[in-house]
């Protein structure tokens, strides 16, 4: 299957993906952020049609409006304001207004599936240069950040001396997650954003016990789930995302039983 | 002895309105004091005050370290919480990109584990410990970066009997073989009239300061008025 250039761009898109989605999936699970990337990504969509709709690419409409919902969301959660509640209200408009540009662009219904359900095998080399500079800036990103970010996610209580730039890291992680699902969806498409932002991530905390060790399982997740899935698209003919969620969903099932039957 | 805490006429505010009034106390360095008073007398907000994340107050406060280490009074652990003991005790290190821990955080990590006695179960998932364990590892992060103050909120609110005596037991030997000042935020008068050399009571905006022989009196006060109570809630 490796003689087919769009395999082999699959290939290397999911592998970027996967690393990305199994880092940022790790803090992402600690913090409890999966309803809000979930959210994002509905938002992504938003965002997407918005950017076919005006004639820019899908990908740029995505990341301009999940970044800035991401800052908003985190501007208006406050101790008197619920972020799930806020996170609702911003996604429940995007998702109105994704609908109205998809209507008011006359985009067809295939981009639309793309959006929603990912296009792996329609990814080019140009779009591929495009998730590595992305992917990178996350990825420096995050370990310029580490320490204080890996302390915000497992015990934010524990932050008793907050100084200025250790609240500002909140914005940054919260960005890095918009970037990370607008990266993502290129691969599962915004629907499928759990599968590999939070899945891998969340089977990883029943096996790891350091947030080294869980960002390491995450990825190990999140590419076996993504190699071994299209594979076996490729084979069947079938949607890939399809296979990756089912992989994901397995892996997870399967850690949380053994977890149970263990603790 | 030197106060590590000295207080003049400080008044602590919320918005418009005052908190606690006219505030002199002295905390001596190396005592362990108890902060003692009703839900909403302002213990919180006066240790907020003292470590710098609550500056609506007039009058004088001097704190005289920086080295303070805090244990919260909510930790939100659940069972499934994946991070070790020792993972956990090392989040203080929150500055930096390091992956790994460097020699020095290690051995820093090691003796606030060998502090609270839980070196042998370093490895062990936080989650899955006993609440006793739990906030043994609470007090060993705060005390990780090897603090001179240490200031407990509530930490044995949630521990039966046996293990409130031996969290304190050990805080209380800590706290003479180093010289580390201790401030113990609680309402179980009982459990720290034995140990405390000290206390500042918060009642009705105004706080009232203590010696060890003032505490039991208190506590036999207190006890009098409510002897129902064996652990009586001040």
């Amino acid at each position: 299957m490796f003689e087919y250039s769009f395999m082999q761009n699959a290939f290397v898109a999911g592998t970027i993906v996967s690393i990305v989605a199994g880092v940022i999936g790790t803090f992402v699970v600690a913090r409890n952020y999966a309803f809000l990337t979930h959210s994002l990504s509905e938002i992504g969509f938003a965002g997407a049609a918005f950017g076919l709709w005006i004639g820019w690419p899908a990908l740029l409409g995505m990341m301009l409006t999940t970044v800035a919902s991401s800052v908003a969301i985190g501007a208006l959660e406050s101790t008197y304001t619920k972020r799930d509640n806020v996170t609702s209200a911003i996604s429940a408009l995007a998702i109105g207004l994704g609908i109205l540009f998809l209507a008011l662009g006359h985009t067809s219904s295939s981009a639309a599936t793309g959006i929603l359900f990912g296009s792996v095998l329609g990814i080019s080399h140009r779009d591929l240069y495009l998730l590595l500079m992305l992917a990178a800036v996350v990825l420096v990103t995050l370990l310029f950040n580490y320490r204080t970010l890996r302390q915000l996610s497992f015990d934010e209580q524990g932050m008793f001396m907050q100084t200025q730039r250790q609240q500002g890291v909140r914005y940054v992680f919260l960005v890095m997650i918009a970037l990370s699902v607008s990266i993502s969806s290129q691969l599962v498409g915004s629907l499928l954003i759990f599968v590999l932002v939070t899945l891998p991530a969340a089977s990883a905390k029943y096996y790891a016990t350091t947030t080294v060790q869980l960002m390491g399982m995450a990825i190990i997740f999140a590419l076996f789930g993504t190699w071994v899935g299209l594979s076996i698209a490729y084979l069947t003919e079938l949607p890939t995302s399809f296979f990756i969620a089912i992989i994901e969903v397995l892996i997870y099932l399967g850690s949380v039983w053994q977890f149970k039957r263990k603790a | 002895m030197n106060a590590i805490i000295d207080t003049h006429q400080l008044t602590i505010r919320y918005g418009d309105k005052a908190i606690a009034s006219e505030i002199n106390v002295d905390v001596p360095a190396g005592s362990f004091y108890a902060i003692l008073g009703e839900n909403g007398a302002g213990k919180t907000t006066f240790v907020k005050t003292l470590i710098g994340q609550h500056h609506n107050y007039v009058g004088n406060l001097k704190v005289n370290t920086q080295a303070i280490g805090f244990v919260p009074q909510f930790r939100d652990i659940s069972r499934d919480y994946p991070l070790s003991i020792a993972e956990f005790v090392g989040l203080a290190f929150n500055r930096g990109w390091h992956l790994f821990n460097n020699q020095l955080e290690k051995s820093a990590i090691h003796d606030a584990l060998e502090k609270m006695d839980l070196v042998d179960i370093a490895d062990q998932r936080l989650g899955l410990v006993s609440g006793g364990q739990r906030q043994r590892a609470f007090v060993a992060q705060a005390l990780v970066k090897r603090p001179e103050l240490l200031i407990l909120d509530e930490s044995t609110a949630s521990l039966d009997h046996e293990h409130k005596i031996q969290l304190l037991t050990t805080i209380v030997r800590l706290q003479k073989e180093t010289g580390l000042t201790v401030l113990f935020i609680t309402h179980e008068l009982n459990l720290v009239a034995d140990f405390a050399d000290g206390f500042l009571f918060f009642a009705n905006g105004s706080v009232t300061q203590g010696n060890a022989q003032a505490l039991k009196k208190l506590t036999v006060d207190m006890t009098v008025t409510h002897p129902e109570n064996e652990v009586h809630y001040v």
